[in-house]
């Protein structure tokens, strides 16, 4: 049975696209990008994800849905915290994958001429590129303290102010952490990574704002036209990943157990309210920890640059998100309240105003929303919305998705040819690899914008503002 | 002939598809398809011994597990696997040596920050010496 469209921005997998689907499938696309979101496995996959148990609602895909391991990227599904199962791998390997936006007093043309020195000054303090380690050697005892407070710990060791912390998602620290769940070599695999980019699709941004949507959210978020805003997108790096390799063994071992079969292995899932997965909840939301005190850190070095190379004003904090994630949450489902637990891999939290979690300051307009463009393309801050409270259990898209293998965008081009094509369009860019940058190209991606004009006009979240980069700093 | 090992492409993917005449040489391969993501696996010394022991699942679970050594003692460690003799090699059961040395800056080139190997579209087969091993790993 092929998928049906509901509407312009809706299509329907139904029940019988395959065999043991317990929910229908639905994907947010246009008529452009359901042609892509077709030619990969994604459609399979989601129909996967709806054969598993306890699941509520719809297996969900975003507009930048792509092919992912088990659950597409792009993916959102919720369990009912009672009967359902949670998957390792519908969170994923980079556990708290996310963005977070800095403001700035500064306008383009005050930061214009002085963009090389920042950069230059950005790359030297801040660690990246493949098997670079942190500048912070910390013992294993210190470790924990990460794990279980976050970007409280980094806050309390100096990086960052307690303002930073209403403007994280969970305020930067999950409270159902606990070390003690995380193996010996988790720990060993991140001890050394703690404030570090990492590389692929890492970066920190300097961005300007070119295009205003709504003026009453970028008043209430601090935006506005021509402003320079830093973005920074890292993960939990190879604790995270660690943690998801580990937690995929022992799942797939304790499925016989509960009787579970799953049709692809790498959708390995066990019952939420089981020993496995609740010890699975802790060591994640101990890993997203990790991953809120990484960019917390990133974020106090970046600061730093901006007082060293300019000598005055500061960068606030405006918000971070996260990418991969499962969440214990309340959402309305067909008329009564259920308590779910809600996997985001490869999609963004987008609640209301009005919603609990909403910081203070946002109540009245709803939770930011940060969507990163490709190297050297737009990104966008959106803002959550009812809709996606009533349909996306509070989701939405997350960024832009590949479109390009590695090797292909690597053909036709040279690392230099494309320092000079985006200095050509007023973007300068610092990588630590050469070959890491030509296969970011801004080619290799999705159009961000057709993803988030879907979301917009989808209801699932209202455009704010729009960046464009002027300083690109590559892992 | 085929060659003990390709690099398999695709937009979000990258996987190692090995070959190899038993199932020693396919797991064998599977490694230095490995290596050669993550570093420039000729110029790896073979100066250092490390020795592992596995259990698995099955054949396949193996072969992830495998794979997940090799990433730990790149990531974690930073030993660098430059070739491999197996002891004991069954569907379930792993003992082997692994022969290389630690990463050194000035005469190794890390190519890719490898996350983890999956089990998407994972296959280990072989029948009268002609193995085939597929896996792809997040990058």
């Amino acid at each position: 049975m092929p998928i049906t469209q509901l509407d312009e921005y809706r299509y329907l997998i139904p029940k019988s696209f395959r065999d043991g689907m317990n929910v229908e499938g639905l994907i947010y696309a246009s008529k452009e990008l359901i042609g892509a979101i077709e030619r990969d496995e994604t459609l399979k996959q989601v129909a996967n994800v709806a054969t598993l148990p306890g699941l509520v609602g719809r297996s969900l895909a975003m507009p930048d849905a792509h092919q992912g391991y088990g659950f597409a990227i792009g993916g959102v599904a919720a369990a009912d915290l009672e009967k359902g199962v949670v998957s390792a791998g519908g969170v994923g390997f980079d556990i708290n994958c996310g963005v977070r936006l800095l403001t700035s007093n500064y306008s383009l043309e005050e930061v214009k001429p002085i963009i090389d020195s920042l950069l230059n000054q950005m790359f030297g303090d801040i660690p990246c590129g493949t098997g670079k380690s942190g500048i912070l050697k910390i013992s294993f005892e210190q470790l924990d303290k990460v794990l279980l407070d976050g970007a409280h710990w980094a806050v309390e060791n100096g990086y960052g102010t307690l303002d930073d912390l209403e403007h994280i998602e969970e305020n930067g620290r999950m409270v159902n952490a606990d070390p003690n769940e995380l193996s010996k070599r988790a720990k060993q695999r991140g001890r050394d990574q703690l404030g570090t980019l990492g590389s692929g699709n890492h970066f920190v941004e300097i961005q300007y704002i070119t295009e205003v949507f709504d003026e009453e959210a970028a008043k209430v978020f601090g935006l506005r036209l021509n402003q320079i805003v830093v973005m920074i997108h890292s993960g939990s790096r190879g604790l995270g990943h660690q943690v998801c390799t580990d937690y995929l063994e022992v799942m797939q071992e304790a499925m016989p157990k509960y009787n579970i079969k799953v049709v692809d292995r790498q959708l390995a899932c066990v019952p939420i309210q089981s020993k496995e997965g609740q010890s699975y909840l802790k060591a994640m939301a101990a890993a997203a920890n990790f991953a809120f005190a990484n960019r917390q850190m990133m974020s106090h070095w970046t600061r730093k640059v901006f007082e060293r190379v300019i000598g005055s004003g500061s960068l606030r904090l405006m918000y971070d998100v996260a990418h991969n994630i499962a969440k214990e949450e309340e959402h309305r489902i067909n008329g009564r309240n259920v308590k779910v637990l809600v996997h985001r891999k490869g999609a963004t939290r987008a609640f209301p105003k009005h919603h609990r979690d909403v910081p203070r300051d946002y109540f009245e307009i709803g939770q930011p929303v940060l969507i990163p463009g490709s190297m050297g393309t737009c990104s966008y801050v959106l803002v959550g919305t009812e809709r996606a409270m009533s349909e996306t259990f509070g989701s939405t898209c997350h960024g832009a998705g590949r479109a390009m293998s590695r090797h292909a965008a690597k053909k036709n081009i040279s690392a230099e040819q494309l320092i000079h094509q985006l200095k050509e369009r007023g973007i300068h860019i610092r990588g630590a690899s050469k070959s890491g940058l030509t296969e970011e190209k801004p080619e290799a991606y999705k159009d961000v914008s057709a993803v988030v004009d879907v979301v917009h006009h989808a209801g699932i979240a209202r455009k704010v503002a729009k960046m464009v980069p002027i300083g690109v700093m590559k892992g | 002939m085929k060659q003990p090992f390709e690099i398999l492409e695709h937009p979000s993917d990258l996987g190692i598809e090995a070959h190899g005449n038993s199932m020693q040489e396919v797991f064998r391969n599977a490694a230095h398809g490995f290596m050669s993501v993550i570093a420039g696996a000729s110029k790896i010394k073979s100066c250092e011994n490390r020795s592992i022991v596995l259990q698995a699942l099955d054949r396949e679970n193996l072969m992830v597990r495998w794979l997940t050594e090799i990433l730990y003692l790149y990531d974690a460690e930073k030993f660098l696997t430059a070739d491999v003799k197996f002891e004991t090699l069954t569907d379930t059961l792993l003992k082997a040596n692994l022969h290389g040395e630690p990463y050194d800056a000035s005469r190794h080139e890390l190519k890719l920050d490898v996350k983890a190997i999956t089990y998407h579209q994972l296959k280990v087969e072989g029948h009268d010496g002609d193995w085939i091993a597929r896996v792809f790993v997040d990058i």
